[in-house]
């Protein structure tokens, strides 16, 4: 029977529906809740998958194996473990149903969590969110005030869209990651949005004279000069923090120059 | 009003014990990114009454800590804490409206803490490998029971440990600038230019996170579109439209052969 492409698996009351991965979904929520540097995200992981584990296996020493199984160490991206979750639901259910299986779920487990940990972090941390925090800054820098609100709403759309998807399609495909990386293009998708927070960056400093007053400099000069200045200042900050200055160190001599210029009247 | 009464007490209170449900969404609760700090700086300004001094502080600290990422073990700075931190300390402080100078101080102060915060995240992290070690410790139906009080035992691991850094950092930082109130202007205009220079810096940084080079072409292109748009049409709302326009097309012509 197949519901909104999704296979929808009877065998007694060990059904695995829509309804179940959305519940899966809610659970993965929490997949972080008691992150470790041992295990990381192991205890999050057997959380989410739990309730089903106990449908599963009615038998308590199977049903204790089977969770243990899945107290082992776990990480990855946490967006994309649902995608792990949802095929580790799968294969768990077909070891109990009877039906044909070859993967084992720790090995499936072991296999996904570093490739999608690395697509997942360089995507959603290093493109999706810069992308949505540069389009917001920049209407914030100039004064509108739901700036923050279209930054959660562009970041979540996708968020929370993509980790729903994940959850079914880890499910449908059991773990199948290639179709995964066919379907959503993660790493041309990131250098899109790399690119696009490049040129709306550019595009904030260029935009100095229209910022807020409180952020803007007062200088007697015109306003593409202000600008200019702004894209040398940023170009020679850039240029320290590539010779290796970390970024605290760097805005705590930052605010030393200026207790320098102010003391010396320059400012 | 003096620097710590009742009113200021309960104040302090209120603000930690929504910082600390805000912070759960940094690791613990989703990461639907309510705490970044372009969204509870802002949110924490409008709940103690200046919601202009929460949106420099967020657009600065969000341009600055944005590309920190929490890679495998690594702990990133706590931006969550500082802005949220920063915010409350420069209103407070100032009781009501937060001058420039005043949130540059609170912005400084709060970055000094930042290591604190990395530690604290470490130390939670930490005493969370005692939870997984007993539920691997239980057995047969305990082992259920072993797992939910572990996840909400982490929950509340990572609430306290944030809550507990706003207890710190609040009133210290609001007394601290009591006593700023007293420096010269010399170190108040210092401040009020250390505040403007800020989205440059986390602008460089940004950049370092998303380029290979220096001068890269579509940050110049950015820019030289936007100057002329404010030198020509002068209308920022269109231009940053246009320029998010941009960045998609240059995007999609350029990422297969950008590296």
């Amino acid at each position: 029977m197949s519901y909104w492409g999704l296979d929808i698996v009877k065998s007694g009351n060990k059904e695995i529906g829509t309804r179940n991965l959305f519940t899966l979904f809610l659970r993965a929520l929490l997949i972080q809740a008691s992150w470790s540097f041992d295990r990381m995200q192991s205890l999050g992981f057997a959380y989410a998958i739990e309730p089903f584990l106990r449908r599963l296996y009615p038998d308590t020493k199977e049903y204790e194996s089977r969770l243990k199984l899945h107290l082992e160490y776990f990480n990855t991206q946490p967006y994309l473990a649902a995608f792990i979750l949802g095929a580790a639901l799968r294969l768990e259910y077909e070891r109990t149903s009877g039906h044909k299986y070859d993967s084992d779920v720790a090995e499936l487990k072991t296999a996904l969590m570093a490739p999608l940990g690395a697509l997942g972090d360089s995507f959603f941390w290093g493109a999706l969110k810069p992308v949505a925090a540069a389009v917001a800054i920049a209407f914030l820098v100039t004064g509108l005030w739901w700036a923050p609100v279209l930054f959660l709403v562009l970041y979540n759309i996708w968020h929370i869209g993509l980790r729903i998807a994940f959850v079914f399609w880890g499910y449908i495909s059991r773990g199948d990651a290639v179709e995964l990386m066919r379907r959503c293009r993660f790493t041309r998708l990131a250098k899109l949005f790399k690119i696009a927070t490049l040129t709306v960056l550019g595009g904030i400093l260029g935009l100095l004279p229209a910022w807020r007053p409180e952020l803007k400099p007062d200088v007697n000069i015109p306003g593409i000069a202000i600008a200019l200045l702004s894209l040398a200042i940023t170009l020679i900050l850039l240029m320290a923090l590539r010779k290796g200055s970390s970024p605290v160190k760097l805005m705590l001599g930052l605010a030393v120059s200026c207790l320098a210029l102010a003391y010396a009247g320059v400012i | 009003m003096p620097l710590l009464d009742t009113q200021m007490i309960i104040i302090i209170i209120a603000t930690t014990l929504i910082g600390g449900l805000i912070g759960l969404d940094r690791t613990a609760v989703g990461q639907f990114m309510v705490s970044q700090p372009i969204v509870a700086a802002p949110f924490i300004g409008w709940m103690l009454g200046d919601v202009t001094a929460g949106m420099i502080i967020g657009a600065c600290l969000e341009l600055i800590w944005v590309l920190d990422m929490p890679i495998g073990s690594f702990v990133p700075a706590n931006s969550t804490v500082s802005s949220i931190s920063a915010t409350a300390i420069a209103i407070l402080g100032s009781n009501g409206v937060a001058p420039l100078s005043v949130i540059g101080f609170s912005l400084l102060f709060t970055t000094g803490m930042v290591p604190l915060t990395m530690i604290a995240d470490t130390i939670v992290r930490k005493w969370n490998s005692r939870l997984s070690d007993a539920v691997s410790a239980s057995h047969g139906v305990n082992t259920r029971s072993a797992l939910v009080r572990a996840q909400f035992l982490g929950l509340a691991a990572f609430y306290l440990k944030s809550s507990i850094l706003y207890l710190i950092f609040l009133p210290v930082g609001i007394i601290a600038i009591g006593f700023c109130a007293h420096l010269p202007d010399s170190f108040h205009r210092a401040m009020s230019f250390f505040v403007k220079l800020l989205p440059l810096l986390g602008a460089a940084m940004m950049i370092r996170n998303l380029s290979r080079t220096t001068f890269d072409i579509f940050l110049l292109t950015g820019f030289a579109m936007s100057a002329f748009m404010m030198l020509t049409v002068q209308t920022p709302v269109f231009t940053i439209i246009l320029l998010i326009v941009m960045g998609v097309l240059l995007g999609a012509r350029y990422s297969e052969v950008w590296k």
